[in-house]
């Protein structure tokens, strides 16, 4: 599937320019959807090139967390991101399932939601008091999460825009797409929300079923694995 | 009537980008701390290193603001060097202020550094006179953040009292109910203190789990709190959740609540306080930009004698719940 | 081991009635092993009028009894007539130490010998030498200090060096009357209703597990401290005195429970299961001196 299907009906040549309100966060959300997880991970290497070089703060403020994974769960979406801090050699990887054990802290919530709190453009406090988001398991490094990316301060859509110079395809065919869809929906959060993800965000009884079906799903691989087919 | 003075606000940083926006959003004064456990706030992921406190005074002083530096727990027996250091870097890189709070690193800073101003921080507990007296008199100290057990009554006998020293009090945030920096609930459910590690319920020790009918929020082991669906929730420090005594269960020391003080900002005024503090330096930049830009409305409306603004915080608040706290006596 | 071992019981914590107060100390003045003996409110101010009446009598018998008494100040001044109570209370000077509880206090005693008290925030050196200087010849240290910090603080004290060794832990001080709001009260027409627990009200998490319990305006440990086991090694590093803080319990027999380890005559063991049978209701904790929670007990050797 081309990854430029997904948008299909929001992107509107000619439209005036922006300045993009979107993190790779959300391109990758964005363009996660009809994807199967090993044609972004390149994505996902980029993205972790131009935090280390030029967010080193981030990494830094995250030192003593190394070796602690980090499952970030849009529940929106059929995929998580597993973050590994670990100074030296960091790694975001997406992946469809997830495995409780192999992670030390999950954070749940609509993308939106966790968009918005990688970009500092709301309280990660208050999105937990409003029960927008979800904290389960070692709520330290959480915290040292949500600090490390608050206080860079950064534009990682433009960062990331630089850096794309020397990539090759697929990866290169993705970000494009996701740059496009981007700047596509520059109308705000609210129509994003509207388009993609509000059907998905219906409260807790469809995020628990949800949960049901990927425990399920999680289960049934767990088996497959065990039998060598995975 | 008398001329009312302007008071500073002096806001929160945890991390550069925060500072940033609190000096962009028209913050007096900054305040932050060291990525160590010489500061109240030694929270995970937070707080300024050496260079990054040089760059941020440079910022802050480029928009004309100043950084107060905060030193405020009670450094270990036999391993002073960390908060010495601390103190020592603070005065080198031209920090406007330390904030301190223990009387042997008063008495240290009193006398390596003797250029350095002084205040004395909220974990002092400077509750009367008599005490801001003896911090003001052996140490020098110019300035104390007066503890949240005071009513604005209070406060301005305090003020009256204590002139020509300053007086600091918090207007906005999370509210101790005990008096500050004499409270080791934190360190008897976790074995860490705001005194010994600048930690209080901290984050390491907090685990929420999600069940079915709710979220159920614990610290170190001990429930702290359960909540229903969309019921809003609140992170487990000790004094904010509920527990059962005397047969019923409630919040017995304070509901998960922020201090918000907007709509007593002229009486506040009027009581003489130097500065406003707000506390959050824990909370995001969102935060920080939008509490900070609340009150520096609020303040200059007052000050030019125009009606309150309607400014609506409760989107940050914990628990979406304000209180005047102890400001007002029906609190206690 | 060269200097005997001191018991000093703490200052009655609760609001006891006044004839049970003085019937309290007039017992220990009698027949408790210990050395020094505090008196006087603590936590809060407006308990101070019902014990003024009968203080002089409990001051005299147990001054009489040959007990060193000391006279604790209010731990959280606040008002005019509390930093009044305390000036008095200060320079009264009628031949007992005072013990000071707020810095505000140790102000007022400044340039007289006094007691820092345990309510008062020593960590280090540095704050030990100051109210040392001010005038300080004895200090409690505050509860959450490890055995390494408090043998620390020993070493380097010039006066005497007193830790906590029996009893609820004096956690917090607030403005706030919990006792009062468990209520539905407000302080101010608070009824007086923390008279009701002579050991303060016990505070459970939604679990039903013990946790705190509240004491007015002071929250205290749920479980009672014991540093039974813990009495030979802190002694054998400088440590010399200990204090009991007062329960509603057998405190003579709890005093010479502790007299005798510190004698040698008992062993810890056996004392323990001793404390344990004289605090029915008690559950206890030793966390805070081996350098861990305060609430755990720690089975092991300093």
């Amino acid at each position: 599937m081309m990854a430029s299907d997904m948008m299909e009906g929001q992107y509107r040549p000619g439209a005036k320019p922006m300045t993009p309100p979107f993190s790779p966060v959300l391109l990758l959300g964005l363009a996660l959807k009809p994807l199967r997880p090993a044609l972004l991970q390149p994505l996902f290497d980029a993205m972790l090139r131009v935090v280390r070089r030029q967010h080193p703060d981030i990494l830094e403020r995250l030192e003593a967390y190394g070796d602690r994974v980090v499952c970030i769960d849009p529940i929106d979406l059929p995929f998580a991101i597993l973050l590994e801090p670990n100074p030296a050699e960091p790694r975001l990887t997406v992946r469809r399932f997830v495995d409780a054990d192999e992670v030390h802290a999950t954070i749940r919530g609509p993308l939106e939601t966790l968009i918005a709190l990688a970009e500092g453009k709301v309280d990660g406090d208050a999105l937990f008091f409003s029960r927008q988001l979800v904290i389960e398991g070692d709520t330290e490094v959480v915290v040292a999460l949500r600090n490390a990316i608050d206080g860079a301060g950064i534009d990682l859509i433009a960062d990331l825009t630089s850096a794309l110079g020397p990539f090759a395809n697929p990866a290169r065919r993705l970000a494009d797409a996701a740059l496009e869809a981007a700047h596509s929906v520059r109308s705000g959060i609210e129509t994003l929300r509207q388009s993609l993800i509000a059907p998905a965000v219906q409260g807790a009884a469809s995020r628990d079923a949800r949960i049901a079906e990927l425990e399920a799903e999680v289960k049934a691989l767990r088996k497959a694995s065990r039998r060598g087919h995975a | 009537m008398t001329e009312l003075v302007r008071p500073e606000l002096v806001c929160p940083a945890g991390t550069p980008a925060a500072l940033k926006s609190a000096v962009e959003a028209g913050a007096d004064c900054v305040y932050v701390g060291f990525r160590d456990e010489t500061n109240a706030r030694n929270f995970p992921g937070l707080n300024f290193s050496r260079k990054e406190l040089e760059e941020g005074i440079a910022l802050a002083h480029d928009h004309g603001a100043k950084v107060l530096v905060a030193i405020n727990t009670f450094p270990r027996a036999g391993r002073p060097d960390l908060w010495h250091q601390a103190v020592a870097d603070s005065a080198r890189l031209k920090a406007d202020a330390v904030i301190l709070a223990d009387i042997g690193l008063l008495a240290h800073a009193a006398h390596h550094h003797p250029d350095l101003r002084l205040h004395l921080s909220v974990q002092a507990a400077a509750s009367n006179p008599d005490s801001i007296r003896f911090y003001a008199e052996r140490f020098g100290v110019k300035r104390v953040v007066l503890p949240r057990v005071l009513t604005v009554q209070e406060i301005a006998t305090v003020n009256a009292a204590i002139a020509p020293v300053e007086t600091e009090v918090f207007v906005f945030g999370g509210l101790c109910v005990m008096a500050e920096g004499r409270c080791a609930l934190s360190s008897y459910a976790t074995g860490q203190s705001p005194n010994m590690n600048g930690v209080c319920s901290p984050a390491s020790h907090v685990r929420y789990e999600e069940r079915a009918g709710g979220i159920t929020s614990q610290l170190a082991g001990f429930t702290i709190n359960k909540f229903g669906e969309g019921e809003p929730a609140g992170y487990p420090t000790l004094c904010k959740g509920r527990f059962i005594a005397n047969g019923k269960t409630s919040y017995l020391f304070e509901e998960p609540t922020s201090l918000n003080t907007l709509a007593m900002l002229p009486e506040l005024i009027k009581a003489g306080i130097t500065a406003f503090k707000i506390e959050g330096r824990q909370r995001g930049r969102a935060y920080v930009a939008a509490v900070v830009q609340a009150f520096r409305q609020g303040v200059d409306a007052v000050m030019a004698g125009r009606p309150m603004p309607d400014i609506d915080l409760d989107r940050i608040t914990e628990g979406g719940r304000q209180t005047t706290g102890a400001y007002e006596r029906t609190w206690r | 081991m060269t200097h005997p071992a001191k018991l000093t019981l703490g200052p009655v914590l609760f609001n006891w009635r006044p004839e049970a107060f003085r019937d309290f100390y007039f017992r220990i003045a009698d027949e408790a092993c210990v050395d020094t003996v505090c008196v006087g409110e603590v936590v809060c101010s407006k308990r101070t009028p019902f014990l003024a009446p009968v203080l002089p009598e409990v001051i005299e018998r147990l001054t009489s009894a040959g007990k060193e008494v000391v006279l604790s100040s209010l731990a959280l001044i606040m008002t005019e007539r509390e930093a009044n109570e305390a000036r008095q209370l200060a320079t009264a000077d009628a031949g007992f130490l005072v013990e000071a509880n707020d810095i505000s206090v140790a102000s007022m005693l400044a340039g007289r010998p006094f007691v820092a008290g345990p309510l008062l925030n020593i960590y280090n050196e540095g704050t030990l030498a100051a109210l040392e200087e001010l005038g300080a010849v004895r200090t409690c240290l505050p509860a959450e200090l490890p055995a390494d910090i408090l043998v620390t603080l020993a070493g380097a004290a010039k006066g005497e060096i007193e830790i906590q060794a029996f009893g609820r832990l004096p956690l917090a001080i607030s403005a706030r009357c919990y006792h009062a709001r468990s209520r539905n009260l407000a302080k101010d027409g608070c009824q007086y209703v923390c008279a009701e627990d002579p050991d303060g009200m016990a505070v459970d998490t939604l679990d039903d597990e013990p946790f705190l319990a509240v004491n007015g305006t002071q929250t205290m440990s749920y479980h009672y401290l014991d540093l039974l086991h813990e009495l030979p090694a802190l002694r054998a590093r400088g440590i010399n005195r200990f204090r009991l803080w007062p329960q509603n319990v057998d405190m003579v027999a709890v005093a010479a429970l502790y007299r005798a380890v510190l004698d040698g005559a008992v062993e810890p063991a056996d004392a323990a299961d001793q404390l344990a049978a004289l605090c029915p209701r008690a559950e206890f904790s030793n966390g805070y001196v081996h350098g861990r929670e305060g609430h755990l007990f720690v089975e092991a050797d300093l």
